[in-house]
């Protein structure tokens, strides 16, 4: 089913990690995605390893979990890794078997550090959503980009739009279950046939789906405006966010690795 | 016609949201019955009919159709019983897509392969059971009132003329009016087709009203299976479940405890009513 998947899904339970500022939880994966791509040999990502260990353990969330949303991005993984392995240089990493030169040990040592740094990377990522709920991270990414008011960016309304989008995702993924599963019950066959044929069976779906969708989106902009809703102007803030212990703390570990990460650079 | 073994299902395995939907069900429905499946929300109901088509696979436990082990087919044979086992959706307008009443209700059949002679005799049969008449036909099924919807989407499960037509609350959000009618157009595609009929509701009255047996779904599981009278005995049980036993069938019960010669199998105002004046006439009788 389309509810099984779980990449950039928010798991509502209570944890360390659940309780961090969503701002500050926004500004350390910015720092750990910085810190991956500084990392320049294995003890930086054995580093950055540590680290999601740390926040794994932290937010009731096992790897487990996080490592089955990888599932649909296996593909792309292995593409990549694909292409350095054949831009690579150096000696060829078996020298007596002809057809395998194209491997050379340059461009394997490559292709494993980009798997390495992808896998971490979508797993830190996948901790920050896992972790935090939508509202609260659209509600962060306004507080933090805030100074760009300045330039007359529409900061709050990118945000609510962000909002309503990530709000109203697993509605309509609950929508299309609902209609594939009718759609079946009458007889419908979206597993067999050519493309044109699979490409028509799924006229079925789309329509009841765009047509709910414009639903909603009209009711919802008629609650909204039931609400005075006009704007970012103006409005006051219901949640008040304000860093505790736990954010200094959650600070000063990735402060630490971070600067264990230059160092390994460095030395 | 339908049994389970055992039958149970979990949603989300392995992740954080896992739940448990329905819990070991065994039950027998026999051809030709009309059930009226009964339980408060999120007890399992949809999840179990859903079952019923091979729309959800068991996370353990079997289904048998036909004295036929659903999930031990291949997979032709599991699409083929979802012509036999038709399953109406909770709200299901929102399944309507074609351009035309009519395209719409042909896609089950023509799904099935149908000459074109058969499928539109389907059609007009279907649109007759459900009381649409034949100026929408070739009207946008988006054009209509939320009762018509309801009617259409119903009339295309209906022109799969199955074995066994299950609704998952058909009525829901219909006025007084618009229930009862769909409710007696079911009850009469019941009883002109003999097909078994499942009617999932929340209400004790449209159930008793139509149903032959009450199947009780609680937190999971299947509480009662027996046919009305006998579940409506269990009154107090019922009402720990959160469901009650229509107001007029309580009424005669408690008309019972108080000494006076009632029935207690009433569970229509109408019942009621003749009960009474049958009570009255007599009662007269006795003190003359
Ligand atoms: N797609 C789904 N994913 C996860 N859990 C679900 C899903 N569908 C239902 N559930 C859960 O399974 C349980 C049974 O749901 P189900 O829809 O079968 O209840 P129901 O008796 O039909 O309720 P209602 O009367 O509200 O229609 C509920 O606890 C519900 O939260
Ligand atoms: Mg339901």
């Amino acid at each position: 089913m389309l509810k099984d998947i779980t990449l950039g899904q928010y798991f509502p339970v209570k944890s360390f990690m659940h309780a961090l500022d969503p701002r500050m939880k926004l500004l350390l994966t910015l720092l750990y995605v910085v810190a991956l791509f500084l990392v320049s040999d294995f003890w930086g990502f054995l580093v950055a390893a540590f680290l999601i260990g740390l926040v794994a353990s932290f937010s009731k969330i096992s790897l487990k979990v996080v490592f089955r949303g990888l599932k649909p991005l296996v593909f792309i993984i292995m593409f990549t890794a694909f292409f350095n392995v054949l831009y690579g240089g150096g000696e060829p990493l078996f020298p007596q078997i002809e057809w395998l030169s194209w491997i050379k040990t340059d461009g394997v040592k490559n292709a494993a550090f980009m798997i390495i740094r992808i896998i971490l990377l979508i797993l830190g990522t996948s901790y920050l959503t896992y972790t935090t709920s939508p509202v609260m991270l659209t509600d962060a990414l306004e507080r933090l980009m805030r100074p760009l008011k300045i330039f007359r960016f529409p900061v709050h309304e990118l945000a609510m739009m962000m909002t309503i989008a990530l709000r109203f995702i697993p509605t309509l993924i609950d929508e299309t279950d609902k209609i594939i599963n009718a759609q079946k019950a009458r007889g419908a066959d979206f597993e067999t046939g050519n493309i044109i044929r699979r490409a028509k069976a799924l006229i079925p779906i789309l329509i009841p789906l765009l047509v709910s969708a414009f639903h909603r989106a009209e009711e919802l902009a008629d609650a909204m405006e039931c609400r005075c809703y006009h704007g970012g102007a103006g409005r006051t803030r219901y949640k008040i966010y304000s860093l505790g212990w736990r954010d200094w703390v959650a600070l000063g570990a990735m402060v630490l690795s971070f600067a264990a990460i230059i160092m390994l650079r460095i030395y | 016609m339908i049994k389970t073994e055992h039958l149970s299902h979990f949603y989300s395995v392995g992740t954080p949201f896992e739940t448990v939907a329905i819990e070991d069900i065994n039950l027998h429905i026999k051809k030709g019955e009309y059930v009226g499946v009964i339980g408060h929300t999120g007890s399992g109901k949809s999840t179990l009919i859903a079952h019923f088509n091979a729309i959800l696979k068991p996370t353990s436990g079997k289904i048998f159709i036909d004295g036929k082990d659903l999930w031990s087919e291949d997979k032709k044979q599991r699409i083929q019983t979802r012509f036999d086992v038709g399953l109406v959706f909770q709200y299901p307008e929102h399944q309507l897509f074609e351009e035309t009443v009519y395209k719409d209700i042909a896609f089950g059949p023509k799904n099935m392969g149908l000459s074109e002679e058969e499928i539109h005799r389907r059609v007009e049969k279907a649109m007759r059971f459900v009381g649409l008449s034949e100026s929408v036909l070739e009207k946008s099924p988006f054009d209509l009132s939320g009762g018509q919807k309801r009617r259409v989407a119903i009339a295309g499960v209906m022109a799969l003329e199955p074995k066994v037509l299950i609704l998952d609350e058909p009525a829901a959000g219909l006025d007084p009016m618009g229930r009862d009618e769909i409710l007696g157009r079911i009850r009469e595609y019941h009883q002109e087709t003999g097909s078994t009929v499942l009617l999932v509701s929340h209400s004790m009255e449209d159930v008793s009203k139509n149903a032959d047996s009450i199947l009780v779904m609680n937190r999971g599981r299947c509480q009662m299976h027996a046919s009305v009278p006998e579940v409506f005995e269990r009154a107090d049980e019922l009402e720990k479940m959160g469901l009650d036993v229509p107001r007029i069938t309580r009424v005669f019960f408690a008309l019972q405890d108080k000494g006076y010669p009632v029935s207690r199998n009433v569970f229509t105002v109408e019942q009621g009513k003749a009960e009474i004046t049958r009570l009255l006439k007599e009662g007269g009788k006795n003190h003359a």
